[in-house]
């Protein structure tokens, strides 16, 4: 339970969070609204009422994602026209949240906590997972709005045993499910909360989240018949290559099961080494033809440490573990365990790296408290001291390094967004999604102009030292 | 004296991810501050947002009413050493067909000489997809290597007229 009360080291970590949060924020500010997947999605969910956006939503083929509309249409609403500072705004205010979050579930009490937060929130942000929550905006991330509620759901399973935390948890849920289909890992962190024996969420509530996500199920699939996406919905990385749809149904339409098996192996490997990358080996081929460039060799080299060191953790817990005594560190690992593998089955017909991410998320708490309880081990003499320093600051620097690789990517991605915005004119043509209304075409003006002209582009890197960082 | 361990082993954990994230800040506050670190800079003119293929940068400079017909002057780091005075259609080439396209409908390519030029001009740096553009339908009659020649004497006539 979160319990001892809050020291200078508690404030020092949030203060630390913050930073990071600004290092971040300075990053997605320089992105404007995007075109793609953002434009048309502002231009539709302005066209309706508030309550038919999210009706008609119940009633789509293959996503059932109304509050993700819900969403867009109310900071949509408070913007009064300023898209660029709510939208953007919106998303740095999930990333301080979010980083707050970090720092609350790992208890930072004394100096040997605060000390492993940079090294969490370096893989919070830098792991590959995590890319796709701040590089990609629709033009609210659902899945940075997912990570929060993880987060939040792990906070309340954690707490003090309250009343208002089951209701809490159910709404959650409800909310969470109903933005994107990986909002039902909810219930699996209060499940695996609960298992682990914590008790912030009583019985009750733990019966209700199972009752929810069933009858998730049953008004999906029997009362709105809204169905799943098939097979042939979206190509698919496999192997060192991308099937195309056709590809696809040709190979596995008679019996999609060796697919979906290596899809889940596949996004449990990408999450646990780094490697494959959306169902593909990238680096692995890269390495094979000698261009493998740093950032690939240094995203698999501190996944492994880092999964190495989350592995040690919980072989030298295994006796608490099977004795079923559970600290909170160890809720949190298991927690994480047991997204990691829900996680990975939600993967089955199609895996992408930003599908992971609150497994990733979730990668970096259990990293920060193996790395915490390493540090309290191996300083009981000297030569272990040594051979753990080079792995801490193995295990900082290249977290480090893959955090400035996401800053780099974000800037890459801000400017190629830019372009898009030149081109918007002939992007609206070709898609046949150009605005026939007065209001739409407003919108679109106003968001070039924030784009173009009142948040113009930053300044390009350059040197050879960009080569380090290529993906 | 494991307390002492534990604290040296908190600093190797902490100190290079820390030392990243207020590295990141520092660069923030020095670009907020106008600076342009680990860059060359923002384009200066709309030849160099042209040739550096910065398409949003060339909307900018044309609304302030820069004229891309004109010559410009372009560091050597843009295009190459050999370039260093261009029109913005010609650093143009440079980007690709969309945004030698996009110059084209808001008018700038009016004349079939500046066409024909531009047209060689790509053919000669390998820039097929340009040239198939600039010249539909046509292989545009060129002497191999005699646009790119130009803009080279351009470039070395130090007192050749540049903005």
């Amino acid at each position: 339970m979160i319990a001892a009360r809050a020291t200078r080291w508690t404030w020092l970590a949030y203060g630390y969070a913050a930073l990071v949060a600004c290092a971040l924020g300075y990053g997605l500010l320089g992105m404007p609204v995007q075109v793609s997947d953002s434009l048309n999605n502002i231009l539709q969910a302005s066209q309706d009422s508030p309550l038919h956006l999210v009706y008609n939503e119940f009633y789509q083929r293959g996503y059932l994602r109304p509050f993700l509309w819900g969403l867009i249409r109310l900071v949509f609403d408070l913007s009064q026209g300023h898209y660029f500072e709510w939208f953007r705004g919106w998303h740095v205010g999930q990333v301080a949240v979010l980083a707050g979050l970090f720092v609350a579930l790992l208890r930072v009490r004394r100096a040997a906590d605060a000390a492993v937060v940079p090294l969490g929130l370096a893989a919070l942000v830098g792991i590959h997972t995590f890319s796709g929550t701040i590089r990609e905006a629709f033009p609210i991330n659902t899945f940075m709005t997912i990570l929060l509620c993880c987060y939040a759901s792990a906070w309340l399973a954690l707490g003090t045993p309250r009343w208002w935390r089951d209701v809490a948890a159910a709404l959650l849920l409800v909310f969470s499910a109903l933005t994107v289909e990986s909002g039902l890992l909810i219930a699996v962190i209060f499940v695996a909360a609960w298992l682990a024996g914590a008790r912030g969420i009583s019985r009750a509530g733990v019966v209700a989240q199972v009752a929810l996500v069933a009858g998730y199920f049953v008004l999906r699939f029997v009362v709105l018949g809204v169905g799943a996406p098939g097979l042939d919905e979206r190509a698919s990385g496999f192997g060192f290559g991308v099937l195309d749809r056709n590809q696809l149904t040709a190979r596995f339409g008679a019996n999609p099961l060796p697919f979906y098996a290596y899809n889940i192996a596949a996004s449990l490997s990408s999450l646990f080494f780094s490697e494959p990358s959306g169902g593909t080996f990238q680096i692995t081929q890269r390495v094979l033809a000698g261009q493998a460039s740093t950032l690939n060799l240094v995203s698999v080299g501190v996944s492994a440490l880092g999964t190495a060191l989350i592995l040690g953790y919980v072989w030298s817990r295994r006796a608490e573990w099977r004795a079923r005594r559970f600290t909170a560190d160890d809720q949190l690992v298991a927690i994480f365990f047991a997204v990691a593998a829900a996680n990975a089955a939600i993967c089955y017909a199609y895996t992408k790296d930003v599908i992971l991410s609150p497994a990733g998320a979730f990668y970096a708490l259990a990293l920060a408290v193996a790395a915490r309880h390493y540090i309290a081990r191996a300083s009981q003499t000297a030569v272990r001291t040594a051979a753990a320093g080079v792995v801490l600051v193995l295990l900082s620097s290249g977290w480090g390094f893959r955090a400035v690789a996401a800053q780099i990517d974000l800037r890459h991605a801000a400017e190629a967004t830019r372009v898009e915005w030149a081109y918007v004119d002939r992007w609206l043509g070709d898609q046949g999604v150009a605005p026939t209304t007065d209001q739409g075409r407003a919108i679109v003006t106003h968001l070039q102009e924030d784009a173009i002209w009142n948040h113009p582009v930053r300044p390009r890197l350059a040197g050879d030292w960009l080569e380090m960082f290529e993906p | 004296m494991s307390g002492t361990r534990a604290t040296v082993l908190g600093v190797m954990a902490a100190a290079p991810a820390t030392f990243v994230t207020l590295a990141v800040l520092l660069f923030a506050a020095r670009e907020l501050s106008g600076t342009t670190p680990l860059s060359n800079g923002p384009p200066r003119n709309v030849a160099e947002a042209a040739g550096g293929g910065e398409v949003s940068e060339v909307l900018r400079f044309l609304r302030d009413g820069q004229d891309p017909r004109e010559i410009w002057l372009l560091r050597p780091e843009i295009i190459s050493s050999t370039v260093t005075r261009a029109t913005g259609l010609e650093a143009a080439i440079w980007s690709g067909q969309p945004l030698v396209e996009l110059l084209d409908r808001r008018g700038f390519i009016a004349d079939s000489a500046t066409r024909h030029h531009l047209a060689c001009l790509a053919k000669d740096i390998g820039s097929g997809e340009v040239a198939a553009y600039l010249s539909p339908g046509v292989d545009p009659p060129c002497a191999t290597g005699a646009a790119f020649a130009i803009l080279k004497e351009r470039s070395q006539t130090v007192a050749s007229p540049a903005r």
